[in-house]
């Protein structure tokens, strides 16, 4: 399947579950895409549970201990919401793991080229962070004093941005020699 | 305030999208004519940083999330339209690569936090501008982040009346506006403040870099 046909089931899926009311569809629909997303499905399950974990869990207790306390606590309305809930996500996190994302939005010349530069900035935010906690771990054998470490996040803030501007003008200057800017 | 994917009914989220493509078709026309070739880096390391404080979420009662938006500072900087095309990507990412928020929600999170939150931020922005400049700042990230929080709070709390069973159990979000009103915007009263905070630190490195309009 090209990433434009992963783009499409996805989204035909993603509108199909949302209408679907019936706690069993929905089971068999999540047992479907387990069994149907391959080798990594443990790991996206996981994935999906621990992203979902802790807002359905204040969903749920706030629905049990409101709806309970009205007389009209219903166990399908939990199943079906959480189970529509983990599914959704599920098929996120699969069709991202399966598609480049660039590559899916390829029809609309100015999505692909924001997607391009704010994820290669995020990649570039994500290293440039990791290099200053391990650099502010390494110089600090004891805990510093709040108001050290106050200071050293601002200067850090600051010098992410010089940085991650640097890195971003390479980007789009890169962008730009390879055409990317031109109709 | 991220509503998650699956508490949305459809009945909302579709005309949402049908709102929200619109929107969208405005905000991108002409992007790349528009955008000036100094301005693509500063939008690729706001809009991340937008992301990034996105991410940092607390679980607020009302079944949402609270967090920082950093769509002020992206508005104030890139005008309304600019950010709510930022903001919209930043939500996009969020929910495809950490499930945060939602293909579903991503219409009202959008319109609600990047289109409500960057045209309040302005105004508020603007309003206060003459008087004193750090002050506007602040009151218009302050703003943003109320206003789009109120936006969230409306539309989930109307999904038990738009959606429910005959015998009245919600088939998407459970709880109504008298709980979602006070759940969501009250945490957001005191979140509003750290935005305020990181946005009048951001604004003030991006005056001194001169990326500011004027």
């Amino acid at each position: 399947m090209s990433p434009r046909q992963w783009l499409t089931a996805y989204l035909a899926a993603v509108v199909a579950v949302s209408f679907l009311q019936d706690p069993h569809w929905l089971a068999a629909g999540l047992v479907l895409a387990i069994t149907l997303s391959g080798r990594r499905r443990w790991v996206l399950l996981r994935r999906t549970l621990l992203s979902v974990l802790v807002f359905n869990s204040a969903v749920s207790l706030g629905y049990l201990l409101i709806a309970s306390g009205r007389g009209g606590f219903s166990g399908d309305y939990l199943l079906r919401v959480n189970l529509r809930v983990v599914l959704l996500v599920f098929l996120g996190l699969w069709f991202v793991s399966r598609v480049n994302l660039a590559a899916a939005v390829s029809f609309s010349p100015n999505l692909s080229f924001v997607v391009t530069l704010a994820v290669g900035q995020i990649q570039a935010f994500k290293c440039v962070l990791r290099d200053f906690r391990l650099a502010f771990i390494s110089r600090n054998p004891d805990r510093p004093a709040l108001t050290d470490r106050t200071h050293h996040a601002a200067a850090q803030g600051q010098n992410l941005l010089e940085k991650s501007v640097h890195s971003a003008s390479e980007v789009a200057m890169a962008m730009r020699s390879r055409g990317c800017f031109d109709d | 305030m991220h509503i998650p994917d699956g508490f949305i009914a459809p009945q909302v989220y579709l005309p949402a999208y049908a709102l929200a493509a619109g929107a969208w078709w405005w905000a991108a026309r002409d992007l790349r004519e528009g955008l000036e070739q100094e301005q693509v880096p500063r939008l690729a390391v706001l809009t991340a940083l937008a992301y990034a404080v996105g991410l940092v979420m607390v679980p607020v009662p009302g079944g949402t999330s609270g967090h920082v938006l950093g769509v002020a500072l992206l508005a104030l900087i890139f005008g309304p339209r600019l950010a709510f095309l930022a903001y919209s990507l930043v939500l996009l990412l969020q929910s495809l690569l950490f499930g945060a928020g939602g293909i579903t929600a991503l219409p009202v999170n959008a319109l609600a936090m990047g289109l409500i939150g960057s045209f309040s931020a302005l105004g508020i922005f603007r309003l206060l501008r003459g008087s004193n400049e750090s002050l506007a700042v602040v009151a218009a990230a302050w703003g943003s982040v109320v206003l789009s929080a109120l936006a969230v709070a409306l539309v989930l709390g109307i999904q038990p009346a738009i959606a429910h069973q005959t015998d009245g159990t919600p088939l998407y979000f459970p709880f109504g506006l008298t709980i979602t009103l006070p759940a969501v915007i009250l945490p957001h009263l005191i979140i509003g403040a750290g935005e305020a905070v990181l946005t009048l630190f951001v604004w003030r490195f991006a005056k001194s870099r001169k990326w500011v309009p004027g």
